[in-house]
């Protein structure tokens, strides 16, 4: 099942991105928590009843225990914008064989359809370095989706990693907050993504960080035994031999860092998910993003 | 265990080229990764890496390899098989013309056959037998059969041929198929020869079964015709040469006839053992000479005789030459020679056009620049000629050395008497022979050359000759060799036939197509093969797209018309004709080499199968193939 089939897209809309702190100013389809307006569907709340609230919403029950004029209030629902950030280094194209950039790009289109067709304003984005990457506009409504692909189609891994740059400069050039999805292979220093982690939360946006991870980074010894490794960031190479406490050694730092990229987003209270290249895109959608509590099924 | 192709061995060295595939590949390949960051805490491992450990694909394709090169080396393993067979037997059958001699209503030949359809009766059913017939040379009739009808029926088929016979040879080859195969074999020889003739016995032991004892026989055994150079056929003498080859008196009659024409008839008797030469003369024109002896003798097949009494043929000479005096010199000499006409042409008119196909040309003091498409005689070549390199010149030389075996020189006595005065010292070209030649501290200086260039036969004297060299009567013998010369060169008569001994081969020129060949006594049949063997006496003609030959075979063997066949010494044939009292069949043992070449072949074959499905695995499960 792939972006080209309706089947696919039917998945899609069933789902819907969770929001939890971002605001909008204008309504949309996208409940908020703990907000609540005088009209809507979703009942939120009671309230004391104020001059000039309309008396449709006047709970006559309650008036009739309480004595006391009470008016329903209910969930707001604004337009949100999301920003989904994309991670266009080169650490996303290798290995070749993990197909890692067309992973996260098939997960980015895919998000983005969910986006626009809950109606809400999408912005698409490319995090490069050292120049700024490129970006969609502001993007409204499930027809713009069609911008969205030849969009991502455009992109492709190349140079050095650099998030914290990226993402400054993103938000620096950004007027309105809301929800960012960052997804990335967060293969940095951990300095690097908590300081942009940081800096966008504190900028107000709502985060959601999403990280690829290829199944030759997983299994490096389905790679080879023994070889000549080429960093491609960085241009070095190195000769490894994959005996197995070098591979327990492996496997203890990607934990390691794995642990601390979720440790620190569990602190921050940063909605954490990390999708394999091994999974089909529906499956990561409907169940590893559900399960991270990053979107739910209608 | 060994094998049977050790040339093949060296192909192991595609193992070197493997490893050296493997370490380049390894060197050139690297593994592309996103970043060092979990690398980085393990170590890097330079020299473990660098070191050659192959994964278990390279000794797939190495095992792959050694059994493809293991197929190769035609491998085998001894195995003792045990063979119940019979004994073998190699039958050699003379078949030569003497074999033909009638003795008691039958020939020697038949009673040779029936002396070895014995043998064959005698053998045991898993005996084996070979049949060779030998007579000019030796032929392998039937290899070794037990099929013994089989070998009944090719005695059958077998007829004596008259030719001599080369019995040793036959022996040989039997000797040789006898110790084949380390089953020793029994040799039987049927033939008039008495055993003591066979010379490469060396002690083998072999069955001599002789048959004939009869010497009446009485032979034409030699027929030369004397014809003198220019002159027709009335001037032929042929000269017939009749031997009683018994050891009594033979009365005889001998008729020539020419053409079918009677030209002689003698009767006469010849006392034992003795010759008798007849001389014929007096015939009225050219064609072929038949001699017929008629008497009571054993032999029938030595009792005729072929011979051609030629035509006289026109010869147009030629003459090239700057001097005049040397031209009246040749036309003095053509004079006398009849049928001879002499034609003079300057040098400076001289040109190819002139010459017609019968022709020859004298060139003196000059050589042509082109070819010349007639036989020529070049005498006294000039320094720059095109044809013979001119070393120097020399004055006064002697000779010292000739080549008698050569047409022009043959029976010519005094060749050293050759009036030899200032020399042109050649460098003889590759394509002739030196016929006369003196020698100086500095080499050999060729006086005269023959060769064949461009398809025509050349002579050349590099000495001058002067007024009056050819007709003064103290240079007779430089007149022979230069008449010796002309008829050398002359083109040879189509119609006058080759006369070849029987048994002789004869080689048909390459490119003749179409070629089909009358033999005596049977009809014209194609000709496959561009050489064949005269086997019988009498007329051959071969003919083909533009191409006739006609052939005559004579017997005039001494060691065939002598069918007495007088032991050389006393042999004593029981000794060599000791029969082998082993018969019957018996086992034995032997080592029999088994080949598994084709077993690795397959194996290899299976193991690609296997090789293509892990590395089909390997890359279903994502690793690098």
């Amino acid at each position: 099942m792939s972006l080209t089939d309706p089947a696919f897209f039917r998945h899609l809309d069933r789902l819907r991105l969770r929001v939890r702190t971002a605001r909008g100013h204008r309504p949309g389809q996208t409940p908020i928590p703990r907000t609540n307006q005088a009209w809507g569907v979703e009942f939120e709340s009671y309230a004391d009843y104020a001059p000039g609230d309309d008396f449709r919403y006047v709970d006559w029950n309650a008036v009739g225990r309480l004595d006391q004029l009470v008016v329903k209030t209910f969930t707001a629902e604004r337009e949100i914008s999301f920003h989904l950030l994309l991670d266009t280094s080169a650490s996303m194209g290798a290995p070749a064989a993990d197909g890692k950039f067309a992973f996260a790009r098939d997960v980015v289109a895919a998000l983005g359809y969910v986006v626009l067709a809950s109606n809400n304003t999408l912005r698409v984005a490319a995090l490069a370095s050292p120049d700024a990457g490129p970006s969609t506009p502001y993007l409204r409504h499930r027809s713009r989706f069609a911008r969205v692909g030849p969009f991502l189609d455009a992109l492709a891994p190349a140079g050095r990693t650099s998030l914290q740059e990226s993402v400054r400069r993103y938000v620096g050039e950004t007027q309105e907050p809301g929800v960012v999805l960052l997804v990335s292979d967060f293969l940095t220093p951990a300095a690097q993504y908590e300081g942009a982690l940081r800096i966008l939360l504190a900028r107000g946006y709502e985060v959601k960080a999403i990280r690829i991870v290829g199944e030759g980074e997983l299994h490096p010894e389905r790679l080879f035994r023994r070889g000549r490794l080429y960093d491609v960031e960085a241009r070095t190479e190195r000769w490894v031999t994959l005996s197995r406490a070098n591979l327990d050694a492996y496997h203890a730092a990607l934990d390691a860092h794995g642990a601390a990229l979720q440790r620190f987003c569990h602190t921050h209270r940063v909605p954490y998910a990390r999708l394999s290249t091994g999974q089909p895109v529906v499956e990561t959608l409907t169940r590893s993003l559900a399960r991270a509590g990053l979107v739910t099924l209608h | 265990m060994g094998v049977h192709n050790p040339a093949a061995l060296p192909l192991l060295a595609v193992l070197g080229v493997l490893v050296l595939l493997y370490l380049r590949r390894r060197t050139r390949t690297r593994i592309e990764v996103p970043g060092f960051l979990f690398w980085d805490a393990v170590p890097e491992d330079r020299a473990r890496a660098r070191r050659f450990r192959p994964d278990p694909l390279f000794y797939l394709q190495a095992l792959l390899l050694m059994l493809l090169v293991g197929g190769l080396l035609h491998p085998y393993w001894a195995r003792t098989v045990t063979e119940t067979h019979g004994r073998r037997h190699v039958l050699v059958l003379d078949r030569s013309a003497s074999m033909q001699a009638r003795e008691d209503g039958r020939t020697r030949f038949a009673a040779a056959l029936d002396l070895a359809r014995d043998v064959v009766a005698t053998a045991a059913p898993l005996d084996e037998i070979m049949l060779i017939g030998v007579a000019a040379r030796p032929t392998v009739v039937s290899g070794f059969t037990t099929d013994h009808r089989l070998v009944r029926h090719r005695l059958d088929t077998l007829r004596p041929l008259d030719t001599g016979t080369h019995l040793d040879a036959g022996i040989e080859l039997a000797l040789l198929q006898r110790d084949r195969a380390g089953r020793q074999a029994r040799v039987h020889v049927f033939t008039d020869v008495p055993a003591s003739t066979h010379r490469s016995s060396e002690g083998r032991a072999f069955t001599w079964h002789r048959v004939g004892e009869t010497d009446d026989n009485v032979a034409v055994a030699a027929v030369h015709v004397s014809q003198p150079p220019f002159q027709d056929a009335a001037a032929a003498r042929a000269y017939v040469l009749v031997r009683n080859y018994a050891a009594r008196g033979k009365a005889a009659t001998l008729r020539a006839s020419l053409n079918g024409r009677p030209v002689f008839e003698e009767a006469f008797r010849l006392p034992a053992r003795e010759t008798r030469s007849f001389a014929l003369r007096g015939f009225d024109g050219p064609g072929r000479l038949d001699v017929a002896l008629e008497t009571d003798d054993a032999l029938a097949v030595d009792d005729r005789a072929l011979a051609w009494i030629a035509a006289r043929r026109a010869l147009r000479l030629v003459l090239v030459s700057p001097d005049p005096r040397f031209a009246d010199e040749v036309r003095r000499v053509s004079r006398v020679l009849p049928g001879v006409g002499l034609v003079h042409v300057a040098p400076e008119d001289f040109s190819p056009a002139r010459l017609g196909a019968e022709d020859v040309a004298l060139f003196h003091r000059f050589v042509p620049a082109g070819a010349v498409p007639v036989g020529g005689l070049y005498v006294f070549p000039p320094a720059d000629n095109p044809l013979f390199p001119v070393r120097a010149a020399a004055a006064d030389v002697r000779i010292l050395d000739w080549n008698a075996d050569h047409a022009i020189l043959r029976n010519v006595q005094y060749v050293d008497a050759l009036p030899v005065g200032g020399v042109r010292v050649l460098d003889p070209p590759g394509w002739a022979q030196v016929l006369v030649s003196s020698r100086t501290t500095h080499g050999e200086i060729p006086l005269a050359l023959a060769g064949e260039h461009d398809g025509r036969r050349v002579v050349c004297l590099a000495f001058d000759l002067d007024a009056g060299a050819l007709t003064d009567a103290d240079n007779l013998t430089l007149l022979v060799v230069f008449l010796n010369a002309l008829r050398w060169l002359q083109p040879p008569d189509p119609a006058a036939p080759t006369l070849l001994p029987v048994g002789a081969p004869f080689f048909v020129p390459d490119g003749v197509d179409g070629l089909r060949l009358s033999v005596p006594g049977a009809d014209a049949r194609p000709l496959d093969d561009d050489t064949f063997g005269l086997d019988r006496a009498g007329v051959y003609r071969v003919t083909g797209d533009a191409y006739r030959a006609l052939l005559y075979a004579n017997l005039f063997d001494e060691a065939e018309s002598d069918i007495g066949r007088a032991d050389v010494e006393e042999a004593d044939d029981a000794a060599v004709s000791a029969t082998d009292p082993r018969t019957g069949t018996r086992t034995v043992e032997r080592a029999v080499p088994v080949e598994f070449g084709h077993w690795l072949y397959w194996l290899a074959a299976a193991l690609l199968a296997g090789e293509w499905l892990y590395a089909l695995v390997r890359e279903r499960r994502g690793h690098p193939a």
